[in-house]
């Protein structure tokens, strides 16, 4: 890694990666500012939301209709939305974009005639893509925090919360890894932003039809969302071993195939 | 013997079934001022982009200093300057940041003194976002970011794009100082007259090959030769017929200009027994030697 290009792409992407957390941030708080009206007006909102298909309130993580009244119950259902899609949408903006821009924005042929091995530029972009994911889950997950305390007194199942965390966290690696995947299988110096968006919301919405629809549940299992637990609720939850193996090993895989891929790209501007 | 700066040995690059380069041999000495010229697609920056590890060949293999481009790319850019013919830097940066970006990556003693040097020669603002710079001031930040760290072989495409005339003198007075102390240039473009006026030696690339490899000075002596004649009677069709005439340039009335690669003696004796008003024979410019092989 390359101290010198792994700051500058701090740098470069810094104001990005704000953005990104003020917006979580300003909508986790609007979500759960809105939790206390939520249980002091309990029987009508839960009766509303008894009319809500089955399926619809597994997709959130709602088991039981009482699990919205636990504050985690509810910063679940509500906020891992904005940290699960919106998470995964600027990882994998942040992660198509890394390698590649150096392309399209025709700067490559100054960074690659410096001293520097490909191995050692692609191990500082990659640095600064986790970096700046785990900064934003960091961030926006202590908020979300930091909200359930301010609204609710009673202990929180921390454990729990920081599964959860885990989760989202491993989720937008793994779109992260898809992401700068693409980029280096892209031949044209062209971006992929929107492809990369649109791809995180494709799988979003597959997962979606899944849990709606019961006769193409089975589609669910080819979304990565599928394999983030939401149900903070149930006494058993827990971080699933195989999911956990298949988030990590899916995004090394496509972290590896990616640098070897890039090893031996020719860059045109 | 010393080790060549470049050296070219059956370099080819195929994109898909699209031809860049085929069998591209080439030698480059030490010191060199050594000039790379053919029009677009020719090849030229296929070769220049091989050098540097930006793209991978398909055959054949090159070194600098003795090193492999592919292996020791690393080793390889920290001796290397580039000014690229079409690039542009982070538009976010100011000139000073960026060149001190690129300074960071080498571990050079006196850069900042440098850095202030070259740009005071070019008058680049250095407080200036590199997204306000003209065309022609880009150009300047990146010629001075390639001489930054004293390179020993710097390589030019198309430097000279987008600079305006006085730049430009500064420029290859600049060049020509730093070749005086030792640095070999490797200079592609196809504005032959600065290829003409600043080196010694020139490949000419031709759809992916090279055509020709010579000394400035040889390839201009090089038998072809600029004929002006004005007959006093009317010309016949004799002279068309003479072994050596490559092309005829004008054909207007009495007056014809061709140019000639044939024994001169031979053209002479056909012309004894005509009445001349006129004859010139002339070294042609680089441009037209260069016309001449793309004819």
């Amino acid at each position: 890694m390359n101290r010198n290009l792994f700051s500058k792409e701090m740098r470069r992407n810094a104001l990005s990666l704000m953005l990104w957390m003020i917006t979580i941030t300003l909508l986790i708080s609007v979500t759960m500012s809105v939790y206390r009206t939520f249980v002091e007006n309990q029987s009508k909102v839960l009766g509303m939301i008894s009319l809500v298909p089955k399926g619809a309130l597994e997709f959130k993580g709602i088991s039981n209709l009482n699990d919205l009244l636990s504050v985690l119950g509810f910063y679940a259902a509500n906020n891992t939305i904005y940290m699960m899609v919106l998470g995964s949408i600027f990882a994998i903006v942040l992660s198509s974009n890394i390698l590649l821009k150096e392309e399209y924005h025709k700067t490559a042929e100054y960074l690659l005639t410096r001293p520097l091995t490909r191995s050692e530029i692609f191990f500082s972009k990659l640095a600064v893509f986790f970096l700046h994911v785990f900064l934003l889950n960091l961030v926006t997950a202590l908020a979300g925090f930091i909200c359930m305390k301010l609204v609710q007194k009673e202990p929180i199942n921390v454990n729990a919360f920081l599964i959860l965390s885990l989760y989202t966290l491993l989720l937008n690696i793994l779109f992260g890894a898809i992401g700068l995947f693409l980029s280096t299988l892209v031949k044209r110096p062209k971006p992929i932003t929107t492809f990369g968006i649109g791809l995180v919301l494709i799988f979003y919405f597959i997962y979606t039809l899944s849990k709606i629809t019961e006769s193409v549940s089975d589609i669910g299992y080819l979304s990565p969302f599928k394999y983030v637990n939401v149900d903070v609720i149930n006494p058993a939850y827990r971080l699933d071993f195989w999911h956990l193996l298949y988030f990590t090993g899916i995004s090394l895989l496509l972290i590896r195939f990616s640098y070897r891929l890039y090893n031996r790209k020719d860059i045109y501007t | 013997m010393s080790v060549p700066v470049i050296e070219i040995s059956d370099l080819s690059k195929f994109y898909g079934k699209a031809r860049g380069i085929e069998h591209v041999n080439l030698e480059i000495g030490e010191g060199e001022i050594f000039g790379f010229i053919g029009p677009n697609g020719a090849g030229k920056s296929t070769t220049i982009r091989i050098l540097l590890n930006l793209i991978f060949p398909s055959g054949g293999s090159a070194r600098i200093m003795g090193m492999d481009v592919i292996r020791e790319t690393k080793k390889i850019k920290q001796v290397v300057g580039y000014v690229p013919s079409d690039a542009s830097a982070y538009d976010s940066m100011d000139v000073h940041e960026f060149l001190s970006y690129c300074l960071r990556f080498y571990p050079v003693q006196s850069g900042t003194d440098r850095l202030e040097e070259l740009s005071a020669l070019f008058e680049l603002d250095l407080k200036r976002k590199i997204a306000e710079l003209s065309m022609g001031n880009r150009k300047k930040v990146s010629i001075v970011q390639s001489l930054l760290h004293n390179p020993k072989l710097l390589i030019l495409d198309e430097p000279t794009t987008g600079l305006d005339p006085l730049m430009q003198a500064k420029f290859f007075q600049l060049l020509r100082s730093e070749n005086q102390k030792g640095m070999t240039i490797f200079f592609s473009s196809h504005i032959l007259n600065e290829v003409q006026l600043f080196c010694k030696r020139v490949a000419i690339i031709k759809e992916g090959k090279i055509i020709q490899l010579e000394d400035i000075e040889t390839l201009r002596k090089k038998q072809l030769k600029k004929v002006y004649i004005e007959f006093g009677d009317s010309m016949n069709n004799e002279i068309f017929s003479i072994p050596g005439l490559e092309k005829i340039i004008t054909r207007i009335g009495n007056r014809v200009s061709f140019m000639y690669s044939g024994d001169m003696n031979e053209l002479v004796g056909l012309l004894s027994g005509r009445e001349i008003v006129n004859l010139t024979i002339e070294e042609p410019s680089l441009e037209e030697i260069f016309m001449h092989y793309y004819k």
